[in-house]
């Protein structure tokens, strides 16, 4: 009999109270082995001390961590050997070249010096240049570079992102990108928080929206995408519209008040904006432009945040 | 037990003091002169012997003692607070190190370097005053417990303080005092009552003595009494240490 892999992280009803502010409020998440998880939410929801749970920086208030199905309560060293953390603050030990730090870092966990590790570590992130430099001698992208390389010598089997590509280039962020989901590939569990929506994403398999400590929705991101998924049509007029036309009734658009721009938003279940836009023109009306934008994760965390979680229900 | 994160701890605190030698070597080569120039010379006009002992003898248990006491407590203090003001401890924290593998990598890194400082201190003055060891066990046994409770105390120090002024209050309201009212320069034996029975509450005085001992062959108090004095504040510590360190207190959000 196989039974079912444990979940790389669970977690049932953790809160965190700092004095009398809340920073989490009973969160219960589960995290599927192999999966790219990306927490999103604004400034000071509660993400960064959710992952400082977890990785030993943040004393809980209540509720139950587990890690591969190992309780942190019951035993909070052993399954820190699987876990990797990036932490959104960077840090360095100016007395390190950038090849001892990753050893130094290898040495904590356990595992024997291993260059040849190093090397490979540093090569994915661009950094087999800086290798003997003094850390301190590094650039702010690069120290960030670093911060990332030391969270993955080890191989942990749980990797936190907490905003990992804040101040890289974009070159790296895209190098960044085609190696985490090389990790995830080859098995590794990713929880990623990011303010770069496109991040998220580009690379998450499942979405989880956290405010004021709350979590507020965790879905998988393609099905989140596709029922909070609407297109916008936005026309724009060469000379202002007196009133909106008929066919702008018809299809439930919007009019500026200048009478210059008519909006159009097509969710599931509605009219094409195509046969608006047609009964538009053969109408012969004075189109100037004509613009579609399709909803991003950045609509979708916007609608959530301002409390339309069910904004598909409709 | 994760005995490789322990021994890399270890190892980098001992190579984070050795890349500042002029702190290491230099600072105690300046101290001891000075200290036999100021008082030893000084004194040593007035005072011939105290206790049996040519003043110029009396004192180099107390300076080595001295040497530990101070090197040790700073370089457990300044290394794990400079990884809170750093940062840096978050990588402490995440890795698979519980209290007894953080204790063991500074406590051995600063006794390190509290023994190795202590040593040189010895040898300076010894330059002074000649070299003398009459029971090498104790004197072993002394210079290991000085350097370890003061590892330990340094780290107590560091897990507390939050600010740098804070990390400057033990060694100078605490440890200063603490070490002149220690028996370094005197011995307290002749201190007016009632300071020669208050003196007995304080462990520097064992552990100066216990150095004496080993060193010049005799003491005020037994050596047995005071090891034993000081094995119990050493378990003390540790146990302190390891409960707080345990329990995350200013560690940890
Ligand atoms: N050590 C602390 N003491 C008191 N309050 C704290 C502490 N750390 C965090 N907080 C508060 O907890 C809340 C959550 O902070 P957290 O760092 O988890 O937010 P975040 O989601 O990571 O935000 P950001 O996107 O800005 O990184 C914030 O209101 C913050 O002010
Ligand atoms: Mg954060």
């Amino acid at each position: 009999m196989s039974e079912p892999p444990s979940p790389a992280l669970e977690l049932q009803g953790l809160s965190k109270r700092y004095g009398n502010f809340t920073a989490l409020q009973s969160v219960d998440l589960s995290i599927r082995p192999g999966e790219i998880f990306a927490l999103l939410g604004p400034n000071g929801a509660g993400k960064t001390t959710l992952i400082g749970s977890v990785c030993g920086l943040v004393r809980k208030t209540a509720g139950t961590i587990r890690v591969f199905g190992r309780d942190l309560d019951a035993d909070p060293v052993g399954p820190r050997y699987e876990l990797g953390l990036v932490p959104q603050e960077i840090n360095f030990d100016p007395f390190f070249t950038v090849a001892e730090s990753l050893r130094i870092q290898q040495g904590y966990y356990g595992r024997p010096r291993d260059d040849a590790r190093v090397d490979e570590v540093l090569t994915a992130l661009n950094l087999q240049g800086k290798k003997d430099s003094l850390t301190r001698a590094l650039s702010g992208g690069m120290k960030r570079r670093l911060l990332i390389a030391k969270a993955l010598v080890h191989k942990p089997r749980l990797v936190f992102l907490d905003e990992p590509t804040a101040g890289v280039d974009v070159e790296l962020r895209r190098d960044l990108w085609t190696y985490v989901r090389k990790l995830a590939s080859e098995g590794t569990t990713i929880v990623l928080t990011t303010h770069y929506l496109e991040e998220a994403e580009e690379l998450a398999d499942r979405v989880g929206i956290i405010n004021e400590g709350r979590l507020l929705m965790v879905e998988d991101k393609a099905a989140l995408l596709r029922r909070f998924g609407e297109k916008r049509l936005v026309v724009t007029f060469a000379t202002p519209l007196p009133a909106l036309p008929e066919a702008g009734q018809r299809f439930a658009a919007r009019l500026s008040d200048d009478g210059r721009t008519l909006t159009y938003v097509e969710r599931d279940g509605c009219a094409p904006a195509g046969d608006l836009l047609r009964a538009l023109y053969a109408a012969g009306l004075p189109i100037a432009d004509v613009e579609t934008r399709r909803s991003r994760l950045e609509d979708v965390l916007i609608e959530v945040l301002r409390g339309r979680p069910s904004a598909s229900a409709a | 037990m994760n005995v490789l994160g322990m021994q890399t701890l270890f190892v980098k605190e001992v190579r984070r003091f050795m890349r500042v030698p002029g702190q290491t070597v230099l600072s105690p080569l300046i101290s001891t002169t000075l200290y036999f120039i100021v008082f030893g010379y000084s004194i040593s006009g007035r005072v011939h012997e105290v206790e049996g002992q040519p003043y110029l003898h009396f004192i180099v248990p107390g300076l080595v003692f001295l040497g530990i006491a101070n090197n040790a407590f700073l370089n457990s203090s300044s290394s794990l607070f400079i990884t809170k003001i750093q940062g840096t401890v978050v990588d402490l924290l995440v890795a698979p190190l519980g209290p007894g593998e953080l204790m063991a990598g500074f406590i051995g890194g600063a006794m390190v370097r509290g023994l190795v400082v202590g040593g040189l201190t010895w040898a300076v003055a010894a330059l002074f005053s000649g070299f003398s060891l009459e029971h090498a066990l104790v004197t072993a046994y002394f210079l290991f417990i000085s350097s370890y409770v003061f590892s330990v105390l340094g780290m107590l120090a560091a897990i507390w303080a939050e600010k740098f002024e804070q990390i400057n209050f033990f060694p100078t309201f605490v440890m200063l005092p603490l070490t002149f009212l220690g028996g370094v320069f005197y011995s307290v034996r002749e201190l007016p009552s009632p300071w020669n029975t208050i003196s007995l509450f304080n462990p520097m005085v064992y552990m100066v003595e216990g150095l004496r001992y080993g060193m010049l062959g005799s003491s005020i108090f037994s050596p047995v009494v005071g090891g034993a004095i000081l094995a119990v504040v050493a378990a003390v510590a540790t146990g302190v240490v390891y409960v707080v360190l345990r329990s995350g207190y200013r560690m940890k959000a």
